[in-house]
């Protein structure tokens, strides 16, 4: 068999080639920062460290906004207003702008141009300007990063988007074959419901409102009963929270155990939901306010 | 001729001396006995172990032969077991560990990285391990200290690539796979020289202008060269025919339909490649232009047998995306698509039976429920050819997905999605019909855990509940169980020393060895 040859990276020993350097690199990075860590957890100013780290945000945040017209005027033709790319290459998935620290990257790039490649100087920029390009691409990189399952709970999701469906359908599917109103009411417990839920979380909520534990009444064999919050149900053992504020558990086979889901009423509907029914109960839901 | 005989004989103790240590290549084409040489195992990827010392007769009086202590929580990795010494692995650290005492022999903890992060297994070649890490790097070690002998990069971390599979070793390549599904990234496999990491060939998940696959993807932007089809579970491989396969995951933007019309080949696809050249042999694609992040990177697995009559060679995929596929190995013919939990977002199956999306179930910016998946994850299945069931720890739940960033321009995930209710259980799939032929007994009593399946008529994994279990391989009911004190997200592997067999599962932090009482 013909044998590639390796292309821009090498094995090389620890301790002997570039991954020493790297490793120290990467140790006095992490110096770096835990003496930075320090330093702030040390004197952070008045306000205290959480007041520091929003005023630490603001500043970043307006410093993007600024950097987001800069790019607009300079840098949008090319590389999109999104920084997506289009004549030019696109910078959210750029191994550059990926590895740039605090402009040091971008930088040099902002300032000579590239200009073997089409990309003139901007030498006009100041410093500052360059510095607020960077934390535009920076925010750029965590907005579209943040479009996971994994990043922070979605705030983005406008009620408008969600709100699709018929205010009356939902309000029909409500007390008619969702059988919602059997146990919830617009003016008693979802009173206000809208508001205190954003729009995402409001309907996943209605969908199936997880976390809200079962309920379980064991029997003895000598007819005691317990009752209480259940805490396992395993097929081996049950458990629960009793009233009293106890646990309590039992072999399951020494015991009658009469389990009560307040959600099994979700779960059934669940099956049942079509997209449209789900569309029209939000925007019924929504308008509890 | 008197000088080639010493160098003959030399180099026989030689060999002779080595071998008491190292693997012995050929411990990869048999059924895991005393040996477990590779991530599943052997190169089926059935996970069923010949053993049958512990049995269903016997399996209820199982005692704890051993416990060790890693000190690294929720390990989900797989143990290599190689003449007595276990090889298990962390984030960026390995534990060598005496198979018969649970006694540490040495421990690799690698400068200057984190610990923690998930790895799924090392890969041993002679008296080599390789692991891949967090940071997207290959490292290789000697398997007597624990020792770097070299490093490579893989990846770029800052694109947001990562390691943790489980390298797989075919003669002398060490091949290996990539992971990455936040911004978007091309997948690929690598074949690296196991003495110098040189690279010796590279498959791209995307494929190049030429391929017939490319028209499976607009080229109006620059989507088809942008990514997905990581391949981040190990694969498996036909030494008769000399074919490895490997599912790769899904396509970018994930959540985003109109950016990428087409099947988006070779995403969400098992492959078979030559191991020699990495060069594609044949394709199915289990989830053509997948928009719900249904990665179907699960194992591959291999058996041979009777199929309505005929005998067949046969690859069996039970997917994320909530189907199960009996494919003929030697070309990809479909013998069976068939859904093994209920799955709304499929439209029906082409000829070749690959499923056809449908698209009103694609994810909305006002939201679409949907059913199939997680239908499993990653963790291994079981298939047992003593009772011809494919086993799999499944899961029928309904998820709301929302397309949160609309337009061809859009990258990474663009999209959300949150899981409602779920039930979970084990599945015993007929492999001649497709048709689920029973359930573990008790709801809950599936999981998200890998399989095992032994001659002992046992089938070894965990429930939702975190209970170690034992299973009549036929009937499903519960032989045995043991709460661990903590999440398993592996799955069970066995190996027998000394004429005695151990079970083991590494729960959380620790690695605990069953086996019957010492007489």
């Amino acid at each position: 068999m013909r044998r590639a040859r390796p292309r821009n990276r090498k094995a090389c020993a620890p301790g002997l080639g570039g991954d020493l350097r790297k490793l120290s690199l990467v140790a006095a990075l992490l110096l770096a920062a835990a003496l930075w860590l320090r330093a702030q957890e040390g004197g952070p100013p008045a306000g205290g460290p959480a007041a520091h780290h929003a005023a630490g945000e603001a500043a970043q945040a307006a410093a993007a906004e600024r950097g987001r017209s800069l790019f607009k005027q300079n840098c949008a033709a090319c590389h999109a207003e999104d920084a997506t790319g289009g004549r030019g290459p696109d910078l959210i998935r750029s191994t550059l702008v990926r590895h740039d620290k605090n402009g040091d990257l971008i930088g040099p790039v902002l300032t000579n141009g590239r200009v073997d490649k089409g990309m003139p100087a901007f030498s006009s920029l100041s410093a500052g300007q360059i510095t607020d390009i960077v934390a535009f691409l920076q925010s750029q990189l965590t907005l579209f990063d943040l479009h996971t399952r994994f990043g922070p709970y979605p705030n983005d999701i406008p009620a408008e988007r969600l709100a699709t469906g018929s205010v009356e359908a939902g309000k029909a599917y409500f007390y008619g074959p969702g059988g919602c109103s059997n146990c919830h009411s617009p003016t008693g417990d979802l009173a206000g419901i809208a508001k205190k839920y954003n729009p995402p979380d409001l309907e996943v909520r209605f969908l199936y409102p997880s976390g809200t534990p079962s309920t379980a009444i064991i029997t003895l064999p000598s007819g005691q009963k317990y009752e209480g919050t259940l805490l396992l149900n395993d097929g081996f053992n049950v458990a629960i929270q009793g009233k009293d504020g106890w646990y309590h558990s039992w072999s399951t086979n020494a015991v009658k155990i009469e389990v009560h889901d307040p959600l099994a009423a979700h779960a059934a509907l669940l099956e049942k939901y079509t997209d449209a029914d789900m569309h029209n109960l939000f925007t019924y839901l929504e308008t509890l306010k | 001729m008197r000088r080639f005989l010493t160098l003959l004989v030399v180099g026989g103790i030689f060999s002779a001396s080595v071998a008491a240590q190292d693997l012995d290549p050929q411990k990869l084409l048999q059924p895991p006995t005393d040996t477990w040489a590779t991530y599943n195992g052997d190169y089926t990827g059935r996970r069923y172990s010949p053993l049958a010392q512990i049995n269903r007769e016997n399996v209820s009086s199982l005692v704890l032969a051993w416990a060790f202590q890693t000190h690294a929580r929720s390990l989900q990795s797989m143990p290599l077991e190689v003449n007595g010494i276990l090889y298990i692995s962390g984030g960026n650290e390995i534990w060598a560990v005496d198979g018969r005492t649970g006694r540490q022999i040495w421990h690799f903890a690698r400068p200057g990285a984190p610990l923690g992060g998930g790895n799924k297994g090392v890969a041993m070649w002679k008296d080599r391990l390789y692991m891949t890490t967090p940071d997207a790097q290959l490292l290789c070690l000697d398997a007597r200290g624990g020792k770097i002998i070299w490093q490579i990069a893989v990846a770029d971390p800052a694109l947001k690539a990562f390691g943790g599979v489980a390298p797989l070793v075919i003669a002398d390549h060490i091949i290996i796979g990539t992971s990455g599904d936040t911004a978007d990234l091309p997948g690929f496999l690598e074949s690296v020289d196991p003495m110098t990491g040189e690279i010796q060939w590279r498959w791209d998940a995307m494929p190049k202008q030429g391929d017939l696959a490319w028209n499976t993807w607009p080229h109006d932007t620059d989507v088809a060269t942008r990514g997905g089809g990581m391949t981040w579970i190990t694969g498996t491989y036909d030494p008769q025919l000399n074919l490895l396969y490997w599912g790769t995951g899904n396509p970018h933007p994930v959540e985003n339909s109109e950016a990428r019309p087409g099947a988006n080949l070779y995403t969400c696809t098992i492959v078979a490649l030559n191991p020699d050249t990495g060069k594609l042999v044949w394709y199915f694609q289990s989830s053509p232009h997948d928009t719900h992040d249904w990665d179907m990177v699960m194992t591959p697995v291999l058996f041979d047998g009777t199929f309505h009559g005929k005998p067949r060679k046969m690859l069996a995929q039970a997917g994320k995306n909530g189907l199960f596929f009996v494919l003929d190995r030697t070309d990809g013919t479909a013998l069976i698509s068939e859904a093994f939990v209920p799955a709304n977002w499929v439209a029906g199956y082409d000829q070749r039976g690959q499923p056809m999306p449908r698209k009103d179930k694609e994810p909305q910016p006002d939201g679409v429920l949907v059913t199939g998946g997680v239908g499993t994850n990653w963790q291994a299945p079981s298939y047992d050819p003593d009772t011809n069931l494919f086993y799999v720890n499944s899961r029928e739940a309904m998820g709301v997905f929302y397309l949160t960033m609309p337009g061809k321009s859009a990258e990474g995930w663009a999209g959300r999605d949150f899981f409602l209710a779920s039930k979970s259980m084990l599945k015993a799939i007929d492999v001649e019909t497709g048709k689920v032929r029973w359930t573990a007994d008790t709801e809950g009593r599936g999981g998200q855990s890998g399989i095992l399946s032994t001659a002992g008529h046992l089938v070894f994994t965990a429930d939702m509940s975190g209970n170690l279990v034992a299973l009549d391989a036929s009937t499903g009911n519960v032989l045995w169980h043991m709460y661990p004190g903590g999440p398993f997200g592996t799955g069970p592997m066995t190996y027998e020393l000394d004429g005695r067999q151990y079970v083991v599962f590494l729960a959380d932090s620790i690695a605990y060895a069953f086996a019957l009482p010492v007489r």
